[in-house]
């Protein structure tokens, strides 16, 4: 019996280790994958011209170019103005769910939200080209198909994890720093502001840095309502082509040259990806210092 | 029980006849136009079901190289969205017509607009016409949705409506990745126009939308086989030389040609031939 239990440890851990060695070998095979198609690339178009050539026209016969600034820019431009949105609002409902909420209203939100978080992205997109569309061509005049509308259902893709993260964090900051402001005299807004949000900042910036990742990595909900011109932003009523709509615009049916651009455009990504990812590792120990000091 | 059996045996002769019956063997490289590739797929598919023996695989290769590849012999049989020019045709292709490729330019239901000339889409399709006044309708900025840069649809606009005016794609429009999408941004843009492969005009209309005509004449199968509505062409296959009687080319031409041929133009999205 003795031996059959021991047997059962040894097995379950191996079975454990290999799990863990299937993720940690697709996230490798993945990046190899991508950096083996991408980079030939580079044996025909500039590196500097790639990534600072605003200039997108794979199939013009005569002069094929292959410059992804605008995307870059359509990217950042849309990432920032979703978290200019999303993060006012997300951090609010965060404070007001870990703070202000009674019991019921707090249990009913938070559902809220988390449904939020599930919703397939495509259904997003609908809904954008159902309502936030009209509503911005309305505004603006235009299509409607803009950075705008895009950012907006950004925002409201990011929010779960906005508020998620900003509640968790209020939550595990230490009771002795709230009752302390109190007895201080503080009132609550003086409280949060004051003592809660700067002790639970690592937890709300990675929330911010989480939900930029997914901004940036989204692809179906932009692309219903982006326009997806090959175009440089103006504005935020200009039309926009981010970096993932790009790569899903002409996987298709591209070849050649064409499609290794496309998978140069996901390194680029990937690049982004990885920084926002460090960034969140590093902000992460930080907050585990905190906690402990 | 001897009829059982009798039934029985004749099934298993058939079934071996029927395999039988598929006479086609080897391995053959076709390749061409893009916008036939997705006929010459499914054709191919189809036959290599009923021909187990054979491997036929078809490249994109583009109408030129493709027929460039056919008069070196790399390839077979060579899908064109064009008509071959002299110095091919003196080479030795031989083409066929497989079916015809229209392309209805469809706008949303606020458009008064009925009719543009060749002219005039190119205008609004190169950013130069960028207001429906300038083409009689009311004033109302041009929404101007296009096609991603790979398609079949792109290519063949590209030939039939800006190449002859020599102009080139505004960058400044929607890219929408399929025919349907275009559909649903022209139905629900105003001052939407978009254009979509003859099979697809009734989910623009279902939507509110209409298709205009083109220097007065009206996308629709009638026109697109008579040749008189501008935005059709021809689609081929070629082969050097006529194709031989017995030889996979020439029953894969006759397989495209037949019924069930047609119904692959058909659901591919181009007009089959009458």
């Amino acid at each position: 019996m003795k031996g059959f239990k021991r047997f059962l440890e040894s097995g379950l851990e191996r079975v454990f280790l290999v799990s863990a060695l299937i993720s940690i070998a697709s996230v490798v095979l993945m990046t190899l994958f991508i950096f083996q198609r991408g980079l030939p690339l580079f044996r025909e178009v500039s590196v500097l011209h790639f990534l600072f050539s605003p200039d997108w026209s794979p199939s013009n016969p005569a002069h094929p170019s292959y410059g992804i600034l605008s995307f870059i820019v359509g990217a950042l431009f849309v990432t920032f103005l979703s978290l200019a949105i999303a993060v006012p609002v997300g951090i609010s409902t965060g404070i007001f769910l870990a703070e202000m909420a009674g019991h019921r209203i707090g249990a009913f939100l938070r559902s809220a939200v988390e449904l939020l978080s599930g919703i397939p992205s495509v259904i997003y997109g609908l809904f954008g080209i159902a309502f936030v569309v009209p509503l911005i061509r309305l505004i603006s005049g235009g299509s409607g198909y803009s950075v705008l509308s895009a950012s907006i259902i950004l925002a409201i893709m990011t929010l779960p994890t906005i508020v998620n993260m900003t509640e968790v964090s209020l939550r595990a900051v230490p009771g002795d720093l709230r009752e302390g402001s109190w007895a201080l005299g503080a009132t609550k807004w003086q409280t949060v502001v004051g003592v809660l949000l700067p002790a639970a900042r690592s937890g709300i910036i990675t929330g911010v840095v989480l939900g930029m990742g997914r901004a940036l990595g989204e692809t179906m909900a932009v692309l219903l309502v982006g326009g997806n011109a090959p175009i440089m932003p103006t504005g935020p009523f200009s039309m926009v082509r981010t970096l993932t709509m790009n790569i899903i615009t002409d996987m298709s049916y591209a070849e050649g040259t064409h499609l290794t651009a496309l998978f140069t455009t996901a390194i680029v990504l990937f690049a982004f990806i990885l920084g926002l990812n460090i960034f969140i590792q590093i902000a992460l120990k930080q907050a585990v210092k905190e906690q402990t000091r | 029980m001897k009829r059982i059996i009798a039934v029985s045996v004749a099934l298993v002769l058939g079934s071996v006849f029927a395999f039988a019956a598929g006479k086609y063997s080897g391995k053959y490289t076709f390749g061409g136009s893009t916008t036939v590739q997705p006929i010459a797929n499914v054709a191919i598919e189809q036959f290599v079901k009923a021909n187990p023996d054979v491997k036929i695989s078809y490249e994109g290769l583009g109408s030129g190289t493709g027929l460039k590849q056919l008069a070196e012999g790399t390839i077979s049989l060579a899908g064109s969205s064009r008509d071959l020019k002299q110095s091919e045709l003196d080479s030795g292709l031989v083409p066929v017509v497989i079916a015809r490729d229209a392309l209805a330019v469809v706008v949303n239901k606020d458009i008064p607009v009925a009719n543009l000339s060749r002219e005039q889409l190119a205008g609004v399709y190169a950013g130069t016409i960028v207001n429906w006044k300038e083409v009689g309708g009311k004033d109302e900025p041009i929404v101007v949705v296009n096609r991603d840069e790979t398609s079949g649809t792109y290519g063949a606009f590209k030939e039939l409506v800006l190449d002859p005016a020599k102009l080139s794609f505004l960058k400044n429009a929607i890219v929408a990745k399929e025919n349907g999408e275009v559909a649903a941004k022209v139905a629900s843009t105003p001052g939407a126009v978009g254009y979509v492969g003859l099979g697809f005009v009734e989910e623009v209309t279902k939507a509110g939308g209409k298709a205009l005509s083109i220097a007065g004449v009206l996308p629709a199968v009638k026109t697109a086989l008579d040749n008189t509505y501008p935005l059709s062409r021809n689609l081929y296959v070629a082969t050097k030389g006529a194709a031989k009687a017995g030889s996979v080319e020439k029953a894969f031409i006759d397989y495209l040609l037949s019924p069930r041929g047609k119904v692959i133009v058909k659901e591919a999205g181009f007009v089959p031939l009458k």
